[in-house]
């Protein structure tokens, strides 16, 4: 631990940190541009020397790339040091623009604070300045290399903390240019933080770019809603609408990035056809007469039919605030418990893959990228969760093996062993993976005898993970039964939607799963349904197809889905960004987001395209939506019933995890509750037979596959037109006769349900056998879990 | 051509064209290696190496030796020797004379440099406009493998050791070390600092001995005749052996020449090259390559050695004197070397990339009449700015321009008062240094600074 | 884009094959394609991302900062004058201006018959010889206007024609 001083004040900090560091635990922020905590020091833009006066390094030197030392003594205002980072400023100031007026980094640019902080106002030189020609990045990042000042920090973060290799730097000496090799859009997902990184205007939000200066924008700490990673954002917002957003530092979880579908899949905050006010049979009404009718019809239906004739159902979008309010709503008026997963398999799944998280085993997503081995199982990291990939990514750069184990062809931008097995063998993977490495070639031949293209990869994943210190496994939820009792292997789960965490800590017990009310309201003994933000046509197609049956639907939403057009009475609700709340991420670490603005139409709108009116007695338009906890509430009490105040915090009290847990005061990296291990051993499930048919695998896309993103005009922008992708192994294709003629791209008609679903099927030999890769689109949400002989057709 | 010293490199240079095989051996070539290999241990070479206090030919000085001793013995795996024949330091051409003169003198130290510390691969890295002499090396490789001093099982015993040729494409700052590592690597060469020295992790991450060509060739001299032999060759008390002067400029015989270590600038200029060309009086020399300032005539007598003209406040580098008469125009030299700096940087720190630039836009002002006091501050607060640069190319590249504003001050502000050039040069033009690259990337003015008039 | 003649794509994958790892054979690779195409094309970028498995932002990192790769067209023959000090010092300008004239091209541009594309080069080794210019890895040493008439003429002489991206 090297003791130093800087600036007259003592600090000891680790070996290996750097002063720039140490001084940054002082709360002295060293003028920076190249160096970056997550990329490290490049010592490219030599802005942070600082003077050292005494110890074992003397004189003027850069901070980024001096480590601490002990008896060091830095002065980072020694006049020498102030003048050679004034010098640095005039340099890099010779070449960029005077156009911090109409650029959209001015007033949040590192070299604007730096240039005025170093009193550099009077331009010296004489000579024209440097100009490039700007490219096209896509839709997501806008190039201005004008304003470049060549820190290098993108270039480092695209290929080195990425990965990705179509964005670089080019030409040399004071040509240096930063760009793709043509015009197009960036490949990189994580793209969007370039804008962030980015010390000047050179790479900006191209979709935020012209709403706002960043100084006007509402500004609250937020946690993204579009995967179950959790990963904490920072939401603009102007004039009623999420201008941007921006990654937010949590050391636990997400560092300093965030992918691109948490940055641009907002903006279903501000669509026209988000509901924005009661209705009621059709029609629109105020809030208090849905209210008063809903509260009537409730008891009506209670009376005739018994309070169990009435379900709620609970979606895996919602803060646990509105989770909790709705269990508590159907405790106390005495309704059947709330459904929130599809099954109750599903649901003790994800109970499980939450309670196996104990002290010593709980990775979070930051350890994951300190792993030194990593197992994934039935994940695909970029798909499922973006930010894993990043993970995996940092864990590979530091020379950790990585194996992902998964049905679904698997792109990665690291060196990994895919094996591609259908997921009821991810229990024999999972064995001999986390068996002796010894015995894993005879274990491999033993479990998957006919998988022999698997045994090497096997063995590998292995021996990696047997000779690794710091071993990990990322696992999908239906695995938790199966997770060999070993504390060295660190674990964390990966789960279906943002808040699939919270609804599995508080679900009851005897939360019935969405199939059985579906067979509940075939059969009559469910009459009136309360759906609490979800959509029964992508979450439950079996229940959607019966809704007519219903006497009463109810629907409390903030997205325009089907289910909403289709319920009796809608109540509007309010988004994260209008309400905040709390969430749980996939290793069930509770996260507090704030609420950035209030609901109500963008004034974008409300001012028809014009300036805001200036009528000020005018009352805010588009002000119904309320949070739907405080909805619930009111339902509450319009039955005459009373919720306790908190209903989270008294929900909370009575889950051994959560118990004693302040869920007022949330730590600013969020809280990982202590899980106990799991109560009793889960039944596994049954096995699929791959002999029947076709497994049916959903895999998400990058973009517009989760509820919120559907509904996020930019996000679903970036999807392609055109009926659905379908993957099937080439093998497979052959047996079924639909290799022949065109190797790709065949055009196929899929049964869901009693529809004839047109799609195109796409081979690959990067595959499990025996699966068919379905993309998760609602049109296609009702397939059977098997497809039979006729399920898949040529068109 | 002088030859009453030593030659040592140059023994074979009096052919006028390479010697080959036979002729290397007749003066007693791969004598060192027969003696080596299998007869001394690598440690017994490096121990050699270290008393001859053989001392880096490329600029630095570093010892070779120690650098040697920088290679960790425990390392499983290859190990590497790169040959550092990039040699773009202007008024430098020493290494291809040599190459020349007598390519198997420089395998053969090679080949001794790579048994001393376990080396099984070596790279031998030649720029582009030196592409004779990289056919000539491959060629003459073939020979050497055929004749068992290179390639599989060399002379009989279990050491293997091959040689391959690396073109490079062109850019001086792929002369430093690691710069030259990456540039081997496929990637951008910009140089490394920090983490682990390249004799521990150098190219694919092995560990990598960066010489110079020069340095390597000095091997089977200090092999064969021991390193007391090879420190009485050099004249001044610290140095040893001897060493390739690139002599060019106003003088009467520009070339290469071997001379002691230690023996004085004005020896080297007055006797060796034959003096100042017909007509010309001398005024200044550059003694040590383009990264090192001008030398006022009073210190002529200074002995070309590392540490005598670092205690003179002067560079040995490259020893390559460029000799400048009274009728040429310091300031238009300093530019044109400040042309070649901005124009060779790697472009990755601030001070390089866009510091030189900026001092070259202040010469030019100065040299086309248009300079005023103020430019001459800008330039004197640049200088310790491009001292504290990422590396040793920007710091090079402030050599001249101290020097200039330390011993030729007069000379610039004749050109700020006449408001011309007192030499009567033509004010420079912002003509240009076109670039084969790709244009697109650059706006309005159609390349930074007018470089690509097209 | 038409495929490369077999003895190229042979040669190129012997250059790949020669190396530990692919890329270090980016530079070799690319240099073939330059004559083979005369400069580097897109074309010759993207058979170069082919046969080495780089990306072509990747191998336009590299052409880019070099200075013997073209991205440019350039002619039959590259000249490159040496303007560095030494050079300097012997009126390398007035030479270096006597060939644009000569050639009636700008400097970086090339003559009508596609034959010369003259560039400006860092020191190129051959300071002794000063003033200097290089053709095709030949040194032309003490130039003046009647030798650089007479390289020219020599080179005129003996030209074929080389394959060329469009």
């Amino acid at each position: 631990m090297p003791d130093l001083i800087i600036d007259g004040r003592a600090v000891s900090v680790p070996k290996g940190t750097m002063v720039i560091e140490a001084a940054e635990r002082l709360g002295i922020m060293i003028p920076r541009f190249c160096w970056h905590k997550a990329l490290g020091a490049a010592g490219a833009c030599r802005m942070c020397a600082v003077m050292f006066t005494a110890g074992p390094v003397k004189g003027l030197e850069m901070s980024c790339m001096t480590p601490a030392a002990d008896g060091m003594v830095v002065e980072t205002f020694h006049p020498e040091a102030v003048a050679f980072r004034r010098s640095i400023i005039e340099l890099l100031m010779v070449n960029h623009p005077h156009d911090c007026p109409v650029c959209d980094e001015g007033g949040h640019c590192l070299l604007q604070d730096e240039t005025i902080s170093g009193g550099h106002s009077l331009r010296r030189f004489p000579g024209r300045k440097r100009t490039y020609l700007d490219q096209n990045l896509g839709p997501f990042i806008q190039h201005e290399m004008n304003r470049c000042i060549h820190c290098y920090r993108c270039a480092r973060f695209y290929q080195e903390y990425c990965g990705y290799r179509d964005f670089g730097p080019m030409q040399n000496a004071n040509r240096v240019y930063f760009g793709r090799f043509d015009d197009g859009a960036l490949e990189n997902p994580f793209a969007g933080n370039l804008a962030d990184l980015c010390p000047t205007g050179t790479l900006t939000d191209k979709p935020a770019r012209f709403v706002s200066r960043r100084w006007d924008c509402l500004r609250a700490p937020s946690v993204c809603l579009h995967c179950s990673l959790g990963c904490n954002v920072t939401a603009l917002s102007r004039y009623r609408r999420v201008a941007r957003i921006e990654a937010r530092e949590n050391a636990a979880v997400n560092g300093s990035f965030i992918c691109d579908r948490g940055r641009f899949s907002a903006g279903y905050e501000a669509i026209p056809e988000r509901p924005r006010s009661a209705r009621l049979d059709g029609n629109a009404v105020p809030a208090i007469e849905a209210e008063t009718a809903l509260a009537a019809r409730l008891a009506a239906l209670a009376e005739k039919h018994g309070p169990g004739s009435i379900a709620i159902l609970g979606g895996l979008r919602s803060t646990m605030e509105t989770q909790a309010a709705g269990i508590a709503l159907a405790q106390a008026a005495g309704w059947r418990a709330p459904a929130f997963f599809a099954t109750r398999t599903e649901q003790a799944a994800t109970q499980a893959a939450l309670a196996v998280l104990t002290p010593p085993r709980a990775r979070s997503l930051a350890e994951i990228g300190k792993a030194d081995a990593v197992l994934v199982l039935g994940v695909s990291p970029l798909f499922d969760a973006p930010m894993l990939a990043l993970a995996l990514r940092q864990a590979s750069r530091a020379g950790a093996k990585i194996i992902v184990a998964d049905p679904r062809p698997v792109a990665l931008p690291l060196p990994f062993t895919h094996l591609p097995v259908p997921p009821r063998q991810f229990p024999a993977v999972l064995a001999v993976a986390t068996g002796s490495p010894d015995a894993a070639a005879a274990a491999a031949q033993k479990r998957l005898p006919f998988a022999p293209e698997l045994w090497p990869g096997l063995e590998t994943a292995a021996k990696a993970l047997a000779a690794a210190k710091r071993p990990a496994l990322v696992f999908t939820p239906g695995l938790a039964a199966a997770l060999p009792d070993d504390d060295r292997l660190g674990l964390f789960p990966v789960l279906a939607q943002a808040s699939s965490a919270g609804a599995a800590l508080l679900a009851p017990t005897d939360a019935p799963g969405l199939d059985e009310l579906a067979a509940d309201v075939a059969a009559g003994r469910v009459k009136g349904l309360v759906v609490v933000e979800a959509d029964l046509f992508a979450a439950a197609p079996g229940l959607a197809a019966v809704l007519g049956k219903l006497d009463l639907l109810v629907v409390l939403d903030y997205l325009p889905t089907p289910t909403v057009a289709a319920a009796h009475i809608v109540l509007p609700t309010t988004t994260i960004f209008e309400s905040g709340g709390i969430l749980a991420a996939s290793d069930g670490r509770l996260q507090a987001a704030s609420p950035v603005q209030s609901p109500g139409d963008p004034v974008a709108r409300d001012g028809a395209g014009s300036h805001p009116p200036r009528a000020f007695d005018r009352p805010l338009p588009g002000t119904d939506p309320a949070p739907a906890a405080f909805l619930l509430d009111r339902l509450a009490r319009g039955l005459g019933l009373t919720l306790p105040r908190e209903p989270l915090a008294a929900l909370a009290a009575a889950i051994p995890a959560l118990a004693g847990l302040d869920l007022a005061a949330l730590p600013q990296d969020g809280l990982r509750p202590a899980f106990a291990g799991l109560a009793a051993p889960l039944p596994a499930p049954l096995p699929l037979s791959a002999e029947s048919g076709l497994a049916v695998i959903y895999t998400d896309a990058l973009f517009a596959t989760d509820e919120p993103g559907r509904y996020a005009p930019l996000a679903q922008a970036q999807t392609q037109a055109g009926p659905p992708v379908l993957l099937l192994h080439a093998d497979d294709a052959a047996a079924l006769g639909l290799a022949d003629g065109l190797a790709d791209g065949l055009a196929v008609s899929l049964e869901c349900g009693n529809r004839l679903v047109p799609a195109t099927l796409h081979l690959s030999r990067a595959m499990a056998r025996g699966v068919i890769v379905v993309p998760r689109v609602p049109d296609l949400a009702g397939l059977p879990p098997i497809l039979g002989p006729c399920g898949l057709r040529r068109r | 051509m002088q030859v009453d010293t030593p030659q040592v490199l140059f023994k074979n240079r009096h052919l006028g064209r390479p010697a080959t095989l036979a002729e290397y051996r007749a003066g007693g070539g791969y004598e060192a290696l027969a003696a080596t290999i299998g007869k001394r241990t690598p440690a017994e070479v490096l121990q050699l190496v270290l008393d001859a206090d053989l001392r880096g030919r490329g600029g630095a000085g570093f010892p070779a030796g120690r650098k040697w001793q920088g290679v960790p013995t425990d390392h499983v795996g290859t190990r590497y020797v790169v040959v550092n024949t990039d040699e773009m330091e202007p008024g430098t051409f020493k290494d291809r004379i040599l190459v020349n003169a007598d390519p198997h003198l420089v395998i053969e130290g090679i080949v001794l440099c790579a048994y001393s510390i376990g080396a099984s691969e070596g790279v031998f890295f030649i720029r582009p406009s030196y592409e004779g002499d990289a056919e000539l090396i491959e060629q003459e490789c073939r020979v050497a493998r055929e004749h068992g001093y290179l390639g599989n099982n060399i002379l009989g015993s279990d050491f293997s050791f091959d040689l391959h040729v690396h073109r490079s494409a062109g850019r001086y700052i792929c002369g430093e070390a690691s710069a030259q590592i990456k540039a081997i690597s496929g990637l951008r060469p910009n140089p490394r600092k920090g983490g682990p020295r390249t004799a521990v992790k150098g190219l694919w991450d092995c560990p990598t001995i960066v010489n110079n060509l020069e340095t390597l060739a000095n091997l089977p001299g200090i092999v064969r005749n021991g390193p007391a032999w090879f420190k009485a060759l050099a004249r001044s008390a610290t140095g040893s052996g001897t060493k390739l002067y690139s002599v060019s400029g106003q003088v009467a015989r520009p070339g290469c020449y071997e001379l002691p270590i230690g023996v004085t600038i004005r020896e080297i200029i007055f006797e060796h090259a034959g003096g100042m060309a017909p007509g010309k009086t001398f005024k200044t020399v550059i003694p040590g390559g383009a990264s090192t300032p001008f030398l006022p005539e009073a210190l002529l007598d200074l002995e070309m050695d590392f540490d005598p003209m670092r205690a003179a406040g002067q560079r040995f580098g490259t020893a390559s004197l460029m000799v400048f008469d009274q009728g040429t125009c310091l300031v238009g030299a300093t530019l044109s070397l400040m042309e070649f700096f901005a124009r060779e940087s790697c472009g990755w720190c601030t001070p390089c990339r866009e510091g030189i630039p900026a001092i070259r836009e202040l010469l030019r002002r100065i040299e086309g009449g248009q300079g005023t006091e103020e430019h001459i501050q800008m330039l004197t607060d640049l200088l310790p700015v491009l001292d504290k640069a990422y590396c040793a190319f920007a710091p090079g590249a402030a050599e001249p321009v101290r020097g200039l504003l330390t011993h030729f001050m007069n000379e610039v502000n004749a050109h700020i008062v006449q408001k011309r050039c007192p030499f009567g040069n033509p004010p420079p033009t912002l003509r240009g240094k076109a670039c084969g690259t790709r244009p697109i990337q650059f706006g309005p003015t159609p390349c930074p600074e007018d470089q690509c008039p097209i | 884009m038409s495929p490369l003649p077999t003895e190229l794509e042979t040669e190129l994958a012997r250059l790949v094959a020669a190396v530990p790892r692919p890329r270090e054979a980016a530079v070799d690779v690319m240099y073939a394609l330059q004559r083979h195409y005369g400069y580097l094309c897109d074309e010759a970028m993207h058979c170069a991302a082919r046969v080495l498995g780089m990306t072509t932002l990747e191998l336009e990192s590299l052409a880019t900062f070099y200075d013997y790769l073209y991205r440019r067209p350039v002619g039959r023959y590259v000249i490159h004058v040496c303007d560095s000090v030494v050079c300097w010092m012997f009126h390398q300008d007035s030479i270096f201006d006597y060939l644009c004239r000569t050639l009636g091209v700008p400097p970086g541009g090339t003559s009508e018959d596609g034959l010369f594309t003259v560039l400006p080069a860092a020191c190129i080794g051959n300071c002794h010889n000063a003033p200097t210019m290089l053709i095709n890895g030949r040194f032309y040493d003490r130039l003046t206007p009647e030798r650089i008439d007479a390289v020219l003429a020599e080179l005129r002489a003996g030209t074929e024609e080389p394959v060329r991206c469009k």
